[in-house]
C-alpha cells in the first residue's frame, strides 16, 4: 500500500483484528501489516491507513470501543 | 435507575412478607373488632338487663316498704283519729329508716293529711297512683312526680330546673279493722340527683349506669374527665328510644368518654315512656385490646422481616454471586468467540489480498517475458514481492493467533455448556 502514511499500533493482535473489521465496516481503507522495526508494541500486527483518513479512523475505532496504543508516521 | 438482581430479590422477599403480614394484620384486626363488638353488644345488653334488675328490685323494695307502713296499726289509728302530729312523726321516722324521699297519707278524698317531710295540706286526688290506692289497688311504678308535689314535699331543689322529677313510687290503701279503705299511703324515692341506685349497680356489674328523665341524665355513675359526676345533660341517642319505645345499643359519648351503650325505655304503670335506663361499657376497653393486638402483630411483622432478611440475604448473595460469575464467563466467552469470528473474516480478507498480489505477479511476469516494458514490470514485481512478504507474515501471524484462539474457543464452548447446565440446575433444580 504505497499511499500509507500512518501506522496504527495496538496492544494485542486481537485488537488489531477487531480494528480492521471496524474500519472496514466504517468504510476506512486499512491494511494489516507486520509490526515495523522500531515500533514499540506488544502486538505483532499493525494497521496502515492513509494519512487523510486519520480522523475517520479514530472516530470509527472510538465508536467500536477500541483503543489503540499509538500512531507511527 | 436499574436495580441489581440482589436488590430486586431481597425487595421481592421483603414486599411479599410485608404484604402477607399486612393482609394478616388487617384481617385479624377486622375479625377481632367484629368479635369484640359482638361480645360488647352481648355484655352491654346483659349488664343493662342486670341494671334493670336493680331498678326493678328497688321498685319492689319501695312497694314493700309502703305496704308494710300502710299496714301499721299505729298509722291506722292515727289516721282514724286525725292525729296529724302523730302521723307526721311516724311517717318521718319510717321514711328515714326506709330511705324514702317522701311518705304521705291522704284521706279517702285524696286530701293530704300528713307528710313525712313537711306539714300536711293540699290534695293528691288527681294522682293516678293515689286514685288506684283509694280504689283498693296497691301499685308501685317508676313515676313522674310534678314540680308542685315536689315543692310541697320540700324536694323541688333536688330536680333543679326540670319540670318535675322521676321517682320510684308506690301507693297502698289504708284499711280499718273491717277492711274499709280509710285513706292511702303514698311513698317513694326520688331519683333525681340520688346516686345510691346507679352506684350500687356500677359496683356490682361494672361499666357506668345512668337514669334519664326524658332525655336528661338525672342520676349517673359516669365520671367526667375531671372526676366529677356527669348529670343534667341531654342524651341525643335517647330521643328515638323515647319516641319509639325501642331499646338502643351502640356507640354513645357521654361525659367525654365514648361508650358502647344500651338505652332501654322506662315506662310507668300507665304505659307511658317517661325516661330511660342507660348502661355503657367504655369503648377504650375494646379499642385498647384492638390496639394492643395490632401493635403486637406489627412487632411480629418487624421481627419476621428481620428473620426473613437474615435468612434471605446469604441465599440471595450466593445466588447473585453464582449468576454474576456465570454471566462473566458468558461475556468473556462471547467476546473471545467474537474475536475468532472477526479474525476469520480478517484472515480471509488477508488471504484474498495475497492471492490478488500473486495473480498480479503472474501477469507482470507474463508481460516481462513478452518483452513489454521489462524494466518497469520488474520494478513493479519487486514492490509486489515486498508486499507479498508482508502479507505472508501477516497471514502467518494471523494463522498462529487464530489457531490459539480456536483452541481457546473450543474450551470456552465447553465452559458455556457447563454454565448452561449450572443455570438450568439453579432454575429447575434438575442436574443435567
Amino acid at each position: 500500500m504505497a499511499m500509507a502514511e500512518l501506522i496504527l499500533i495496538f496492544a494485542t493482535n486481537a485488537d488489531a483484528m477487531i480494528a480492521t473489521k471496524a474500519l472496514k465496516d466504517a468504510g476506512v481503507t486499512a491494511k494489516m501489516i507486520p509490526k515495523p522495526a522500531g515500533v514499540d508494541s506488544t502486538a505483532n500486527l499493525c494497521l496502515a491507513i492513509d494519512g487523510s483518513a486519520e480522523n475517520d479512523a479514530a472516530s470509527a475505532l472510538n465508536v467500536a470501543g477500541i483503543s489503540f496504543g499509538g500512531v507511527a508516521r | 435507575m436499574k436495580l441489581s438482581l440482589r436488590t430486586r430479590l431481597l425487595g421481592a422477599v421483603v414486599v411479599a412478607v410485608v404484604l402477607i403480614f399486612l393482609c394478616s394484620v388487617i384481617a385479624a384486626r377486622a375479625v377481632l373488632q367484629h368479635d369484640l363488638y359482638d361480645l360488647a353488644r352481648t355484655e352491654v345488653t346483659s349488664e343493662a338487663s342486670a341494671f334493670g334488675g336493680y331498678v326493678a328490685s328497688r321498685k319492689q323494695q319501695v312497694e314493700l316498704l309502703v305496704a308494710q307502713e300502710a299496714a301499721s296499726d299505729a298509722l291506722r289509728a292515727s289516721l282514724q283519729h286525725h292525729d296529724t302530729a302523730a302521723l307526721q312523726s311516724e311517717l318521718s321516722a319510717s321514711a328515714s329508716n326506709a330511705g324514702l324521699s317522701f311518705l304521705t297519707v291522704v284521706d279517702t278524698s285524696g286530701k293530704v293529711i300528713a307528710r313525712a317531710s313537711t306539714r300536711g295540706g293540699g290534695t293528691l286526688a288527681k294522682d293516678a297512683l293515689v286514685q288506684s290506692a283509694l280504689s283498693g289497688e296497691a301499685l308501685g311504678t317508676i313515676w313522674h312526680v310534678s314540680r308542685a308535689f315536689l315543692s310541697s314535699e320540700g324536694l323541688a331543689l333536688q330536680v333543679g330546673s326540670l319540670d318535675g322529677g322521676l321517682a320510684i313510687a308506690a301507693a297502698t290503701p289504708i284499711s280499718d279493722a273491717q277492711g274499709r279503705t280509710i285513706g292511702a299511703l303514698y311513698g317513694g324515692a326520688l331519683l333525681n340527683h340520688a346516686y345510691d341506685l346507679v352506684d350500687e349497680a356500677t359496683r356490682a356489674i361494672g361499666g357506668a349506669s345512668a337514669l334519664l328523665q326524658g332525655d336528661t341524665i338525672i342520676s349517673s355513675s359516669i365520671d367526667r374527665p375531671d372526676g366529677t359526676r356527669f348529670v343534667d345533660a341531654q342524651v341525643p341517642a335517647a330521643d328515638d328510644v323515647l319516641r319509639l319505645g325501642h331499646a338502643f345499643v351502640g356507640s354513645d359519648t357521654e361525659g367525654g368518654t365514648e361508650y358502647y351503650a344500651s338505652i332501654t325505655p322506662l315506662t310507668d304503670a300507665q304505659g307511658r315512656t317517661i325516661g330511660a335506663m342507660w348502661y355503657g361499657l367504655p369503648l377504650s376497653q375494646i379499642t385498647s385490646i384492638i390496639g394492643h393486638t395490632t401493635q403486637a402483630l406489627v412487632l411480629w411483622l418487624v421481627l419476621a422481616v428481620v428473620v426473613v432478611l437474615a435468612l434471605a440475604i446469604p441465599f440471595v448473595q450466593g445466588l447473585s454471586k453464582t449468576l454474576a460469575r456465570n454471566s462473566t464467563r458468558i461475556r468473556e466467552t462471547a467476546k473471545e468467540l467474537g474475536i475468532v469470528i472477526v479474525g476469520s473474516e480478517v484472515s480471509g480478507d488477508q488471504v484474498t489480498a495475497a492471492k490478488h498480489a500473486v495473480e498480479r505477479s503472474g501477469e507482470l511476469l507474463a508481460q516481462a517475458a513478452a518483452g513489454n516494458a521489462v524494466g518497469e514490470r520488474i520494478a513493479e514485481l519487486q514492490g509486489l514481492n515486498h508486499e507479498l512478504e508482508s502479507d505472508v507474515t501477516v497471514v502467518e501471524t494471523l494463522t498462529q493467533e487464530m489457531s490459539t484462539r480456536m483452541n481457546d474457543a473450543v474450551k470456552r464452548v465447553a465452559e458455556l455448556n457447563e454454565v448452561a447446565a449450572a443455570l438450568n440446575e439453579l432454575v429447575t433444580g434438575e442436574s443435567s
